[in-house]
């Protein structure tokens, strides 16, 4: 039986009391492209962190093919991260790809290795290998700490917002060396982005991280103010509208969960009155691989993103109608 | 104004004539620098990158105090090392009174807050994203360290100039725990202060324009260096 690439059990991770990242049991499977998505500050940051064995968690366990590992043993240097904001040594761009071979004291080849990745990366190797660090553009910066990366051949490369503050161009010359060094070495990717639009195009496996959680369906939430009665929480909106739901079983914060199945669209206002709320459609991506299409929707202050088959014809700037369900799937 | 001018002359012909007692001064400034830089250094490159890198209680109170020894008076340095060397003191038996090993340790504790207090500060300020992005790329616990004190290095070497010029110009420490003595711990600055003395304007500003020319050429070859990384 092949083990998976990572398992995570009974996860619990805190910064100063504060709680990061929780995860019950969550299997990121072999040779796959995975994409953590979420707003900021869902989680995916430190879970990545914790993959990579950089940080180690408050509470729980994570395997790596069966194994525990923790920070500088050898067989960490196979799971490579690329940060968030991309950092640079201070140093020039062929120094700056060479670091990772150089400590790993793969000194053979290195100059071909270099040239390779910059190539892999969209980097022109004579004309960007001598500059110096800070004479980059913020796309080219990024370029050059993915290069730097790749040039590794890791097992697992960990992505965190990879495209986050760079242009189109460089996000897609990120994509198709990502997705190159993954035909060349096998490299597992594990991204974590909120770009759905881009991520779309290359993963196969989704986990939608919210609140310190992981999701497996796209969660939807409905945060408060609530009128809370003894049997029922109502949620008025500003135009008169309301969504009126059974009060929660236990103590909340107020704010209602529900998975992205539960939920129906429709094009026309349905006859049914209860709980169905008119929403503006302000993007729509559609997922390839996936065969479907992800809706995303707001109404006054609340944003939310649907799973819809192909079947609808959906548009930007259209209105539709959601129903939801008398009872939360789950309050937090 | 007179004597400015025949202390510029008389200074290049103090060195073009290779003055022997110029020439002993420079030499023992030169040598009573070079150790306290060395030890200063040694110990206080590491004091301050524990100081700046690791988190403990009593971190705080340690970089007030490296802070607050920055105004250590050389006078005071002085009489600390005299009262611990002369024949009464705890290390009198060494008989490094009035050496320029009692100099270079006077100087070492001179520089040393200065090489702990800014090598903390560098250190401080580099980017937190930095660590994160060592350990990415697979450094292990010594490929940490050394590279995190690469990338400060212009830092670092901002603190060794100048803790430098502290310890190449301070003359309190010379004088009392040197005793400037002729050909053996008589270094420029205490010649200068001595010829003043004496009245000999143009030999002291000489030697003072010596002074700048040697902290030039340190700096110009450090600057050198620099353009090079």
């Amino acid at each position: 039986m092949v083990k998976p690439l990572f398992e995570i059990r009974d996860l619990f991770h805190a910064y100063q009391g504060k709680t990061a990242l929780c995860v019950d049991h969550l299997v990121i499977p072999q040779s796959k492209i995975t994409a953590l998505v979420g707003p900021n500050g869902a989680g995916k940051s430190t879970f990545l962190r914790l993959l990579s064995f950089i940080e180690q968690p408050v509470r729980g366990k994570i395997l790596y093919q069966g194994k525990t590992l923790r920070l500088f043993e050898p067989a960490t240097r196979k799971i490579v991260l690329l940060p968030q904001e991309p950092y640079l040594l201070r140093r020039s761009v062929f120094d700056n790809v060479a670091y990772g071979l150089r400590i790993r004291g793969q000194k053979k080849g290195l100059r071909k290795r270099v040239y390779e990745a910059l190539s892999l990366v969209g980097l022109a190797p004579g004309e960007f290998a001598q500059r110096p660090w800070y004479a980059l553009s913020g796309g080219e910066t990024q370029r050059v700490a993915l290069a730097s990366r790749l040039v590794l051949r890791p097992e697992v490369l960990l992505l965190d917002e990879p495209t986050s503050g760079v242009d189109a161009q460089s996000a897609l010359l990120i994509q198709k060396a990502i997705v190159e060094a993954q035909k060349l070495w096998g490299t597992n990717l594990i991204i974590a982005t909120h770009d759905w639009d881009w991520v779309s195009e290359i993963a196969d496996t989704w986990f939608y991280f919210a609140q310190q959680q992981v999701w497996e369906d796209i969660p939807l939430f409905i945060p408060g103010p609530w009128q809370k009665g003894p049997l029922f929480w109502v949620r008025p909106f500003r135009d008169g509208a309301s969504l009126q739901l059974e009060a929660p079983r236990q103590d909340s914060s107020g704010l209602a969960v529900f998975s992205s199945k539960e939920i129906k669209i429709y094009l026309q206002k349905p006859d049914k009155n209860f709980n169905v709320l008119d929403f503006q459609i302000f993007k729509v991506s559609l997922n390839k691989k996936l065969g479907k299409i992800f809706v995303f929707l707001s109404r006054e202050d609340i944003s939310l993103v649907l799973e819809s088959g192909a079947g609808l014809s959906l548009y930007p700037g259209q209105k539709v109608w959601l129903s939801f369900p008398e009872r939360a799937q789950k309050w937090l | 104004m007179d004597y400015l001018l025949e202390g510029l002359i008389k200074a290049l012909s103090l060195l073009l004539n290779r003055d022997p007692e110029t020439l002993a001064a420079i030499q023992v400034t030169l040598k009573v620098t070079t150790y306290s830089m060395a030890a200063s250094l040694l110990l206080g490159v590491p004091l301050g990158f524990g100081l700046g890198f690791f988190d403990f209680p009593g971190r705080k109170f340690l970089r007030t105090l490296a802070n607050t020894l920055l105004s250590l008076p050389t006078v005071l340095i002085g009489l600390l090392v005299y009262a611990l060397l002369s024949q009464q003191g705890p290390l009198g038996s060494l008989g490094l009174l009035f050496t320029p090993l009692a100099i270079a340790i006077g100087q070492t504790i001179l520089a040393l807050p200065i090489v702990v207090a800014l090598t903390a500060a560098t250190i401080e300020s580099l980017d937190q994203k930095l660590r994160l992005t060592l350990l990415s790329l697979g450094a292990n616990r010594r490929q940490l360290l050394l590279s995190i004190l690469w990338e400060a290095r212009y830092g670092l070497l901002m603190a060794a100039v100048t803790a430098y010029g502290r310890v190449l110009t301070e003359v309190g420490i010379s004088l009392m725990v040197g005793g400037n003595i002729k050909w053996y711990t008589r270094t420029i600055t205490t010649t200068i202060a001595l010829e003043t003395a004496k009245g000999n304007f143009a030999l002291g500003v000489a030697l003072g324009l010596v002074l700048l020319l040697l902290a030039f050429g340190v700096n110009f070859s450090l600057m050198y260096l620099r353009r090079k990384w």
